[in-house]
């Protein structure tokens, strides 16, 4: 059984996507089979090089090198979005097609969206 | 079918906390389902201040989810970091950050995210409201 994080809300609109990384980290604790799909308003999350102040918001970026020790190797974002951003990224997901991201969702037995 | 609800949408910008309540009185009713247990998270967490005192002529979704919890016997799980965030404290949290109040009402505990993990491994469907 396995569950999909996935995040489509921005970094520092809210809270939303550092509470939704905590429930993917516990998961990952919890030694249960855990990937991230990234879309959106997220893919900022993914932006190399961002130094937001404590009052812009928690600096997630830096989360992202420590997700492997948690078991957390899925993490999926769409080829075309990934394209369309037009700055360098954090290489550490997998760009897949349409076609491959809806087999990706149908593949979890539980999706959290945030 | 055994469900738990997972529910992030503030008790006052949404009608997340009251939609979620109508499910599960729904779910409960013929005696079909089970609801394993309830997980407020993000901005819901405020539906377990006992200090909102709504107008008595208007719904307590408060009270009336606890009346419900108290009545089927399924606890009411308020992420502990999400609700320390944001001022929803209980008298161990209080003295455990040295503050004079607190202020979570009967019938919510707080509680870690291994809760709704647990939730998630143990219900067949888990039921998001936002």
């Amino acid at each position: 059984m396995s569950t999909l994080i996935y995040l489509s809300s921005s970094p520092y609109a809210s809270t939303s996507l550092k509470e939704a990384l905590d429930l993917a980290l516990v998961f990952g604790t919890f030694e249960q089979a855990i990937s991230i799909a990234i879309t959106g308003d997220a893919l900022a999350l993914l932006v190399e090089e961002q130094t937001p102040n404590k009052r812009q918001g928690k600096h997630l970026y830096k989360l992202l090198d420590g997700l492997e020790f948690y078991d957390i190797e899925n993490i999926y974002v769409k080829e075309s979005e990934v394209k369309a951003f037009g700055t360098s990224l954090w290489t550490g997901v997998q760009a897949i097609s349409q076609e491959a991201w809806i087999n990706m969702l149908e593949q979890h037995q539980h999706i959290y969206r945030f | 079918m055994n469900y738990s609800l997972f529910i992030t949408g503030s008790p006052t910008a949404s009608r997340a906390c009251h939609s979620a309540l109508d499910f599960a009185e729904a779910a409960v009713t013929n005696g079909e389902n089970t609801i394993q247990g309830i997980f407020f998270y993000e901005e819901a967490v405020a539906i377990a201040t006992n200090l909102a005192m709504p107008p008595r002529d208007e719904c307590n979704i408060r009270d009336e989810w606890s009346i419900f919890a108290k009545q089927h016997k399924i606890p009411l799980y308020v992420c502990i970091a999400a609700a320390i965030r944001r001022g929803q404290l209980n008298e161990s949290e209080a003295k455990r950050h040295e503050v004079e109040h607190f202020v979570l009402a009967d019938e919510y505990q707080l509680e870690g995210l291994g809760s709704l993990v647990s939730l998630t491994l143990e219900s067949d469907r888990i039921v998001r409201f936002k």
